[in-house]
């Protein structure tokens, strides 16, 4: 017979493959200014974390996980300050490929996949309750 | 009126909607997960599962969709894949807001069988003289 505890347990996955994708934002938001120290150097690269679903067999679900984090193999941007460690012979210093707008994007999208993951576990938990209500009559 | 089939009827659609809260939480969790379309469960039609259980002697129960009664457990819904109201990029057609709205109506559908499973014990009782 089905439970609810599949339920929970998947949403629970849920939670916790936000939360990692979130670790994963505040990374690159944190190192969005990472250059280097000298010109031979290669800046913070963004990272990106891909998820996949995988099949549980104890409770006969999708689970969701964390696969590798990826790394974002776009153009680094160039800036010209002549004066900074890591300038190469012209001036130009190498900055991470990160845009905070994305990053900013993605924060609002992991966090409304958070709570709707975070809903799921309270609709689950009430009827639960229902259930146990039956009980008392 | 057998009281007990209607009380099976019931037990079966609170199990349709156990179900149907596992698949939700599914499709949820698996939101952003590239090539995931979403799973949808058959609806069953349970005024027809009740005529069956209230009058067995003229049904033969050989049809996969009949259950049996409680306890079978083969009587599980077949879960599909859904319809996909737009598909991104990366394969995902999985819409947040249909989910939450399934999940909602799954709870209150699942409310409104459990309060009329108790007021039909209720029933029994007063007519047992409790």
């Amino acid at each position: 017979m089905t439970d609810f505890t599949a339920s929970l347990t998947i949403a629970a996955s849920g939670l916790h493959a936000q939360n990692a994708r979130m670790t994963v934002i505040a990374e690159n938001l944190a190192n969005a200014d990472s250059a280097g120290k000298t010109p031979t150097d290669t800046p913070y690269r963004r990272r990106i974390p891909t998820f996949q679903s995988v099949y549980d067999d104890t409770i006969g679900g999708d689970k969701v996980e964390v696969g590798h984090v990826a790394l974002d193999m776009s153009d680094f941007q160039s800036r010209y300050e002549p004066g900074h460690p890591a300038a190469d012979a012209k001036g130009y210093v190498k900055y991470p490929n990160v845009d905070p707008q994305i990053e900013t994007m993605d924060m609002r999208e992991a966090q409304r996949s958070y709570e709707a993951n975070l809903n799921v576990i309270t609709a689950t938990r009430q009827m639960l309750g229902q259930t146990l209500n039956i009980l008392k009559g | 009126m057998n009281a007990s089939a209607l009380l099976n009827a019931m037990t079966e659609k609170m199990r349709w909607h156990q179900q149907r809260q596992n698949l939700l939480a599914e499709n949820v969790a698996n939101a952003n997960t590239p090539n995931y379309r979403g799973q949808e469960l058959k609806q069953i039609d349970f005024g027809s599962e009740l005529d069956t259980q209230i009058a067995p002697v003229t049904l033969a129960t050989n049809d996969p969709m009949d259950f049996a009664g409680s306890g079978d457990s083969s009587d599980v819904a077949d879960a599909g894949q859904q319809l996909n109201f737009e598909v991104t990029p990366e394969g995902n057609g999985v819409t947040l807001e249909d989910e939450m709205m399934k999940v909602s109506a799954n709870q209150m559908d699942y409310q409104t069988v459990t309060t009329l499973y108790t007021r039909s014990l209720q029933l029994i009782r007063t007519a047992l003289g409790h």
